[in-house]
């Protein structure tokens, strides 16, 4: 399965790097990580890897194949 | 600030440190404030509010304040308080409330000995939760316990015990969470009941007024129009505000760069962190960046990661200014969780090979300091496993993948071991872990090549590795069934303990716990009945939760040892008491071999409780060690049940040894033989049932009484009584095996009329068997015996069952069964009592026992027929 993650604020390429699984770009004041997410396990790890760097998600949902 | 944030000494207390961690003391501490603190009269306000309900949450993002808040808010309390700051080491129950035991007593807080110790990381007694929940917060004493960064701590299990604890303990305790997310306690129905206080992120956040405030304490004059656009841009968040003070202290005009970046896009803390990271002088940006690595640390240990001596002024600096650095007290610090995260991808960017080699320094600087759990974790993230393995087994600590607080944490660290790890030592880790999983091919293939390397690396410097090897050799004998290699083991290890320093050895009584406890398994497999009794008695007399494993484990060969001894009341005891060591220590059911419980199934048979032992057999967890002795006292206990319930057949296929071993076990071959025989007679085969005892041959009680009885089978009185006769064969035999021989020579009397004797000789057998409450022999007998039992003294008519009297109930056992009258759950009951719910079905199965029932009901009902209520 694909999710995105929208944060707020423009992420720099070193947070980016935490995130090396998923590819980002940036626009309109938010940040989108996108990619593939293996199993929830995963998908609650990253949401936890946004919350210890500060990062406040606005939206988070699955992409259609 | 109140001086409350010095926390007494801990070493000299008795309970300093019982975990080995000198880490300990930096979890408990109170985190310093920073002279930029400021504190918010609106929170502590409501914070006061924490004093009168039980529960406390203060709930906010990462940097939002939180810490600080309570920390500040606690400093000044009059009553006693307890830190304890959590980590995702202190996820295992048995951890978590092993270092809550000792935050409590770090802070001065009695707590009685009585209400124990977990030994095993995953698990807690439930004794230790009643027994806190009593002595918590009871008789007028008020005490608030700060659980600090409660979100690493993800265990279900740790938040249900807390919410059992805080239900029973008394009005005068107070628990506060500091947490990120929602704990998983049923707060809806804290809220309810007005038992909660929270404080959630949006108070937590700082209004322009407090911003204002905040700014000034860092030298900057804001208006309040000016904080607010900072309030918008910021939401009000404490770590961006600081750093936003920070960024902007650096600036020749403060307003128009905070202007500007308000007006920016940027997430918040990843922006202004760089911006106030390049602001550093480099040295401090170069010691930051390394020290993102540890999760505490001291300057000494910060020099080691830069190369440099300039930590101590440095990090004094940090703190000052409120940049980065928290202040732990006694000379240790932590980086704020937040800050750290962004700087290990600063470390990462800027140079991505020396994060191994950061690892490396701390592994050995941690090594050299005495912290070996520390040292572990760091030379596992160095990947350097020859040195992680060495450290390990050199500290002695092998025995610990098997045993105690750690072996989780253990095992989880080295399962990542490169295979290239070539090492004596991380091959001795390797071995341990398939013998741990009982993996014994693999274990055995590499054990042989280990000690030969060991061996020639000479004396000298390896005495530690070749110790590690020869448990490893004593428990490969045990699950092998070899108790010569079990002996030479012993042997080579009691020689290696007098090359090694005392004070090493104290350190881990386990090791000696474990070698004995395989030596004694491998010694009864052999049949040598005495010197297993020697080696495991020892095992059964010590104390303490470092042995707690290998006592229990040979707590429960002693009562199998007692069984084919035939003595099943003290076997039964014995088993008990493994059991019950396991419940006190919340050791995990199938930890060890399971074969306590064998063995009460097999004293079950005996006493005819066949539904007993059939729950017992079934509810058996799958060994965690596989050895022989288990293996065989398995088979044997469910081939006699089968006996018992007529299934013949299946029991003479349950008996068949399939246990491999190095060498055949005597009392294993008696007591499948007797089986054997037992069967063949039950389907009408006396020859056969002789046949199998006389291909086996040689002298032993048992096989006496089975033979006398092939042959009282087969038409041959006189053959049994001369089997049974002198009555040499059976002399030292246990009860269990004198009364059938009784009952033999009984019967033999009734066929030949001499019915005076036969009566003379049940009412003897009677006698002997009420002690121990043995009804399987009668039962054996055959339809012969039931008019000799109805004129034997003591025992009515009966239908059927054998009708001895009600045996009388246990004090404890009484006052379980009034509450079951009173229609009280076993949980509830267990929390009454202040026992565990496994203790309160233990009693229950006997007084259902004694009573002859099987239903909560029934027992209810039969002991008010008897009064006894």
């Amino acid at each position: 399965m694909r999710y995105e993650i929208r944060v707020e604020g423009h992420m720099s390429e070193t947070l980016a790097r935490l995130f090396p699984e998923l590819d980002h770009v940036v626009m309109s004041g938010q940040t989108v990580l996108f990619g593939p997410i293996v199993d929830d396990a995963h998908l609650y790890g990253l949401l936890a890897r946004c919350q210890s760097l500060g990062l406040r998600v606005v939206e988070m949902r699955q992409l259609p194949e | 600030m109140a001086e409350s944030d010095d926390i007494p000494p801990g070493p000299g207390s008795p309970h300093a440190d019982p975990l080995g961690d000198p880490f300990l003391r930096t979890r408990f501490a109170l985190p310093a404030r920073p002279a930029t603190f400021l504190r918010r009269a609106r929170l502590v306000h409501h914070l006061d509010q924490a004093l009168r309900t039980p529960l406390t949450m203060v709930n906010g993002a990462a940097g939002a304040g939180k810490t600080l808040l309570v920390a500040d808010w606690a400093a000044g309390l009059r009553h006693p308080v307890v830190w304890l700051s959590l980590d995702p080491s202190l996820g295992g129950p048995g951890m978590f409330w092993a270092h809550l035991l000792q935050a409590l007593r770090t802070h001065g807080v009695p707590v009685a000995d009585g209400v124990g110790t977990p030994a095993d990381a995953g698990r807690v007694p439930h004794t230790l939760l009643t027994g806190l929940a009593a002595q918590l917060g009871t008789d007028g004493d008020e005490l608030t316990v700060v659980l600090d960064e409660y979100d690493r701590i993800g265990t279900p299990e740790v938040a249900e015990q807390l919410e059992f604890v805080l239900h029973h303990a008394g009005p005068g305790l107070h628990v506060v969470l500091v947490t990120r997310t929602e704990p998983l306690l049923p707060l809806h129905r804290y809220r309810a009941s007005g038992a909660i206080t929270e404080i959630r992120n949006a108070e937590l956040a700082f209004t322009p007024e407090e911003t204002v405030a905040l700014l000034r304490r860092h030298g900057l004059r804001l208006s309040v129009q000016a904080a607010a656009a900072l309030v918008e841009r910021t939401g009000g968040w404490a770590a961006g505000l600081r750093l936003c003070a920070l960024a902007a202290q650096e600036h020749l005009d403060p307003e128009a760069y905070l202007k500007e970046f308000e007006a920016g896009h940027s997430a918040v803390a990843d922006f202004l962190l760089a911006e106030v990271l390049k602001r550093q002088p480099s040295a401090t940006q170069d010691l930051l960046l390394r020290v993102s690595v540890l999760e505490r640390f001291c300057p000494d240990l910060a020099n080691e990661l830069t190369g440099r001596g300039d930590a101590e002024a440095i990090l004094a600096g940090l703190h000052r200014e409120n940049a980065f650095v928290e202040d732990l007290g006694h000379g240790w610090y932590r980086l704020h969780p937040l800050f750290r995260e962004i700087l290990r991808a600063h470390l990462r960017e800027r140079s991505a090979e020396l994060e191994p080699r950061l690892h490396l320094r701390a592994a050995h600087w941690l090594g050299r300091s005495g912290h070996l759990p520390e040292m572990l974790t760091h030379g596992a993230a160095a990947g350097e496993w020859d040195l992680t393995a060495g450290a390990l087994v050199d500290d002695l600590a092998i025995g610990q993948l098997f045993t105690g607080l750690r072996t989780g944490h253990l095992v989880d660290l080295f399962s990542g071991m490169d295979p290239a790890a070539a090492s004596p030592a991380a091959d001795l880790v390797r071995v341990a872990r398939d013998l741990s999983r009982g993996d014994l091919d693999h274990a055995l293939a590499r054990l042989g090549p280990v000690r030969e390397r060991l061996a020639a690396a000479g004396p000298g410097g390896t005495a530690a590795g070749r110790l590690g090897c020869a448990l490893l050799e004593a428990l490969a004998a045990r699950v092998t069934g070899s108790p010569q290699r079990a002996e030479d083991a012993v042997r080579t290890a009691r020689e290696l303990q007098h090359e090694l320093p005392a004070d090493l050895l104290d350190k881990h009584p386990e090791l000696s716990a474990l070698l004995l406890t395989h030596l004694g398994s491998a010694r009864l497999w052999a049949g040598d009945l005495d010197e297993a009794r020697a080696a495991l008695t020892t095992v059964a007399a010590t104390t303490g939760a470092a042995t707690a494993l290998p006592r229990a484990d040979a707590l429960e060969l002693l009562a199998l040892i007692d069984h084919l001894d035939g003595r099943p009341a003290t076997a039964e005891r014995k088993a008990s008491a493994a059991l019950a060591e396991t419940d006190r220590y919340g050791l995990a059911e199938g930890a060890g071999t399971g074969l306590g419980r064998v063995v009460l199934a097999a004293v079950a048979v005996e006493r005819d409780d066949l539904t007993e032992a059939r729950d017992l057999l079934d509810g058996t967890p799958g060994p965690a060690v596989h050895d022989p002795v288990t293996a065989a006292g398995r088979s044997l206990a469910t081939a006699r049940l089968l006996l018992a319930r007529g299934r013949a057949r299946a029991a003479l296929e349950a008996a068949e040894p399939v246990v491999p071993a190095a060498v055949r076990s005597p009392w294993q071959r008696v007591h499948t033989a007797q089986v054997a025989s037992s069967a063949h007679l039950a389907e009408g085969r006396p020859d056969l049932a002789t046949k199998v005892l006389e291909q086996l041959g040689g002298e032993h009680p048992v096989l006496a009484v089975a033979a006398a009885r092939a042959r009282l089978a087969a038409g041959d009185p006189d053959a049994a009584l001369g089997l049974l006769d002198p009555a040499g064969t059976v002399v030292g035999a246990g009860p269990a095996v004198l009364v059938r021989a009784t009952l033999l020579r009984a019967q033999a009397a009734h066929t030949a009329g001499d019915t005076a004797t036969a009566r003379r000789l049940v009412a003897q057998a009677v006698a002997e068997a009420r002690h121990e409450r043995l009804r399987r022999p009668f039962r054996e007998a055959g339809p012969w015996i039931g008019p000799y039992l109805a004129d034997a003294p003591a025992m009515g008519p009966g239908r059927g069952a054998l009708p001895f009297p009600v045996e009388p109930l246990s004090g404890r056992e009484r006052d379980v069964l009034l509450r079951l009258a009173q229609m009280m759950s076993t949980e509830d009951i267990a929390a009454d009592l202040y026992v565990s719910v496994n203790t309160v079905k233990t009693h229950l199965k006997s007084v259902y026992r004694k009573l002859a029932v099987n239903r909560r009901n029934d027992a209810v009902r039969r002991a008010r027929e008897l009064d006894l209520l």
